[in-house]
């Protein structure tokens, strides 16, 4: 089965980024690795499931979205990952996998930036609805706290409405060099919502300039993988992630919410949207779904039509 | 300044001023040519701008109108989600000649923007609250982008779909691209000044290949053209980076959004105009130089024969009267030559015939002064020869008395023929001046008390008047002395019935100053004339040699003398020694 993914991961050895291929282990094993650009699993004939069906599993990195949807199309490709136009653009009866809100996508300050008002500002600038409906084309859901709402039950509870005039009032006082940030994003495939987040700004009295892979940005555009559905394990991991002060764990939901609140009190993190991981299937492939709510491959329960047996 | 300076003067300033005049005319029917042909240039250019101006709002009309009345745009129109194409403005643009497309939904909010895509679900407000965008055509906008604002040549077609309605806004940037596809002939270049601030920005001034370098002698330009909102030129820079700049303002509607400057260089210009300057110049030290030339030749030619008259001329006011002048031309300066050679030999012939005669008439007074003289006396001595011969024949007793007597008359008037004899001699035997400081002061006093008593018996007052500051002076004391005597003497015979003499003295000049002045009967101006000629006398008796003799003296002291007279009112004498 051909794969392709955007990421380009440089080794095999854990910790990898990414969703699935860590998750392969169980059933197939490295044949052929070439970093960042592919790398080839074989069916393992001992694993504890049972062979897979799949004999083996090529997998291609650093394929960009549009690149992917094509290969999907002309049946280069098994298995791909949909963005929001590539989704948009997909012809009907193509199968989709779907994982729940797995992805969150979220501003990160530098340490740099210490002024609270200019976080604020910026976190109360950014109509997340509008990137919602159009850049996402409605994909996942709208973010104001760090959890999903299938995760923590109370996301709703984290306001997400943008208010430029009172980002306008934080700002206001500040001089016009302190009101310059630089945002950086590491994937292209978010260039569009950086751009958006900085017309946004531009609203509230903000100069945002967005580059890609600037690591002496002042705010970074990220997407951090939720780990488990877990609550508290989620949003440790998210904590972690973010290298906020992993929260106390307690039974209570209210504890949960507040353990939240206190991490993005001080807006060093901008929760924005919670994604799903969306593939597109090509028709060869049979069984599934491949992934797990979670976003995990579950590559062992499918075949390809037409393979040998 | 000397004849040929002023020829030289002025065949080089004839030279220089026919050269300039050369040069004004060249260089203005130049520098007219060029205008002339600098003004078609820009104006071709414009023309050229204006054509491409409107090629490409036609284009932009053209690609505006095809993306509205397409499929997609109606689609767009009457979807009831359109954030589904949010990126459809880029790709219609990238598949037509826009820089600058948006699709703007009805009420004004922009669906799809492919110059700004992050500006989706903003509003256009200008869009909505204007109608018959088709018959407007393409006009300049000012055009926000992710980098700031630009000038952009825009049209608006609107998409009807039943009661749904989409504005299609396209357009092309105008910027250094633009500018780049105007073709620009040799030495000329053009910038687009864009209006998108309310300051000057020079970064706003751009040219085919970006901002433009030396932006600072246009700013006053560009302020202009933006407040008079009109067409000029203006000339900038100097010498070869000098510049014609024809400035056009672009406005829309009531709103002056750029300045379009059509430069030309005059470096052309320049160039000529300093080969004009080289040439005339060179020209202009060639003319000097010829006339330098031309004017020593001329002066040669002119001037050498002159100079030589004048030469001729004050030899012969020095007395060489002979002096002739050499010439060998038959012009006028040859004429002049001639005439001078005749009448020197004219004059060398007059004073020969005149000193002949007067040698002549020298001699026949000489002559008759001295029969005169000799006869006075011999008339008494013939008297008394007589008379002793008749007494010696007649009255033998008395011989012995009148021999006595006959005798001594004629010692006596044998003594007075050899004083007349001694006189002449005297004349003709002047000693040269044995030369000493001298005080005339003194002279004057001791000459006046000498003459005291014939003065007083003859009832004439002495006065002197002598200047106490006299300065001595170079003379022969015995000479002047005589001088003076002789002055006196004449003076005291000018007044019979008695009158003043005066002897004054002064300082002048160095030198020193002498009247002798009487108050006689004076004398007529023909005897003044003839005052100081040998022999000539207005008196009964004396030889007429006196002041003959006193002329001699003064002469021989290189002084003047003067007589002034009028007859009834005295007479002066006036003498002027050098110091």
């Amino acid at each position: 089965m051909r794969v392709e993914i955007r990421e380009a991961i440089e080794t095999p050895d854990p910790p990898q980024k990414g969703p699935g291929m860590t998750d392969l282990g169980a059933a197939f094993s490295i044949t052929r690795w070439e970093g960042g650009r592919s790398a080839v699993y074989s069916a393992d004939g001992n694993a504890p499931g049972g062979r897979p069906f799949l004999d083996g599993i090529e997998i291609q990195m650093a394929r960009p979205l549009r690149e992917q949807a094509i290969d999907l199309e002309l049946g280069k490709a098994d298995l791909v990952e949909l963005g929001p136009n590539e989704l948009r653009r997909a012809a009907g009866g193509r199968r989709i996998w779907r994982s729940a809100a797995v992805r969150l996508l979220a501003l990160v300050f530098g340490p740099q930036v210490g002024d609270a008002r200019l976080r604020e500002a910026l976190a109360l600038s950014v109509d997340r609805a509008a990137i919602h409906s159009v850049l996402l084309q409605r994909q996942g859901e709208i973010a104001g706290g760090l959890l999903p709402q299938w995760i923590s039950g109370d996301a709703f509870l984290f306001s997400t409405a943008a208010d430029a005039a009172r980002a306008r009032g934080l700002v206001g006082p500040l001089r016009a060099p302190m009101r310059a940030l630089t945002l950086s994003f590491e994937d292209p495939a978010w260039r569009a919502v950086a751009d958006r987040i900085a017309v946004n700004a531009r609203d509230a009295g903000l100069m945002v300039a967005a580059a890609p892979a600037n690591p002496a940005a002042d705010v970074r555009l990220v997407e951090v993988r939720i780990a488990s559905a877990e609550p508290w394990q989620a949003l440790a991991g998210l904590a972690a992630s973010f290298g906020l002060a992993e929260p106390p764990q307690s039974g209570s939901p209210e504890a949960l919410f507040a353990a939240e609140r206190r991490l993005l009190a001080d807006f060093h993190v901008i929760p924005l949207l919670h994604l799903p991981y969306v593939y597109g299937v090509g028709p060869r492939v049979r069984g599934g779904p491949g992934i797990t709510p979670l976003g995990e491959w579950r590559f062992e329960t499918l075949w390809l039509e037409g393979a040998r047996p | 300044m000397t004849f040929g300076t002023r020829l030289l003067l002025v065949f080089t300033a004839a030279v220089v001023a026919s050269v300039g005049l050369v040069e004004w005319l060249v260089w203005g029917t130049t520098r007219d040519a060029f205008e002339r042909a600098e003004t078609q240039r820009v104006n071709a250019l414009v023309a050229q701008f204006q054509r491409e101006f409107a090629r490409r709002g036609a284009v932009i009309v053209r690609a505006v109108n095809g993306i509205a009345a397409s499929d997609t745009a109606v689609n767009i129109a009457i979807a009831p989600d359109p954030a589904r194409y949010y990126g459809e403005a880029a790709a219609l643009a990238a598949s037509s000649p826009l820089d600058l497309l948006e699709l703007v939904a009805g009420e004004g909010t922009i669906i799809s923007s492919a110059e700004w895509p992050a500006r989706f679900g903003y509003k256009e407000e200008w869009l909505a609250g204007t109608t018959g965008w088709k018959a407007r055509g393409a006009f300049l906008r000012r055009e926000e982008l992710p980098d700031g604002v630009t000038l952009a040549l825009t049209a608006v077609s609107e998409a009807h779909a039943g009661d749904r309605k989409l504005y299609v806004t396209g357009g092309q940037r105008l910027d250094r691209e633009f500018l780049s596809s105007l073709v620009l002939p040799e030495g000329m270049r053009v910038l687009l000044y864009r209006n998108l601030s309310s300051a000057f920005s020079p970064g706003e001034l751009i040219g085919p290949t970006g901002a433009a370098a030396d932006s600072a002698p246009l700013v006053p330009i560009v302020t202009q053209a933006l407040r008079e909102a009109r067409e000029f030129n203006r000339i900038v820079g100097g010498g070869a980076a000098a510049e014609t700049v024809h400035a056009l303002p672009l406005a829309s509607g009531k709103e002056l959004l750029g300045v379009l400057l059509i430069g030309s260089s005059r470096r052309e210009l320049v160039a000529i105009e300093s080969s004009l300057y080289v040439t005339g110049l060179l020209v202009a030290i060639g003319g000097i130089l010829v006339g330098i030339a031309v004017a020593w030749w001329a002066t040669a030619r002119v001037t050498r024969p002159v100079r030589a008259l004048a030469a001729g001329a004050a030899k012969v006011a020095a007395g060489n009267w002979g002096a002739t002048v050499q010439t060998s031309s038959a012009d006028e300066i040859g004429q002049l030559a001639r005439a001078f050679n005749r009448m020197t030999q004219e004059l060398v012939a007059q004073r020969e015939r005149l000193v002949q005669a007067e040698r002549v008439a020298a001699w026949r007074e000489l002559a008759r002064r001295l029969a005169h003289e000799l006869k006075n006396p011999l008339f008494p001595l013939q008297i008394t020869v007589e008379n002793m011969r008749r007494a010696h024949d007649a009255v033998p007793e008395q011989f012995e008395e009148v021999f006595r007597e006959g005798t001594g008359t004629l010692l006596a008037e044998l003594a007075n023929l050899k004083q007349i004899i001694g006189r002449f001699s005297d004349f003709a035997k002047m000693p040269a001046p044995e030369m000493q400081s001298v005080n005339l002061n003194d002279l004057a006093s001791e000459a006046m008390k000498l003459f005291q008593p014939q003065l007083a018996q003859a009832g004439i007052a002495p006065r002197l008047e002598l200047d106490p500051q006299l300065p001595p002076v170079p003379a022969d004391p015995e000479q002047i002395a005589r001088v003076l005597r002789n002055l006196i003497f004449n003076a005291i015979d000018a007044m019979p019935q008695g009158g003043a003499l005066t002897v004054r003295t002064a300082a002048q000049n160095g030198g020193a100053r002498m009247e002798v002045a009487d108050t006689g009967q004076g004398l007529t101006s023909e005897e003044c004339d003839r005052l100081f000629t040998p022999y000539y006398t207005t008196k009964t008796h004396g030889t007429g040699l006196g002041l003959a003799i006193v002329q001699s003296v003064i002469s021989d002291h290189k002084g003047r003398i003067a007589v002034e007279s009028e007859p009834g009112k005295g007479t002066i004498f006036r003498i002027e020694m050098v110091g």
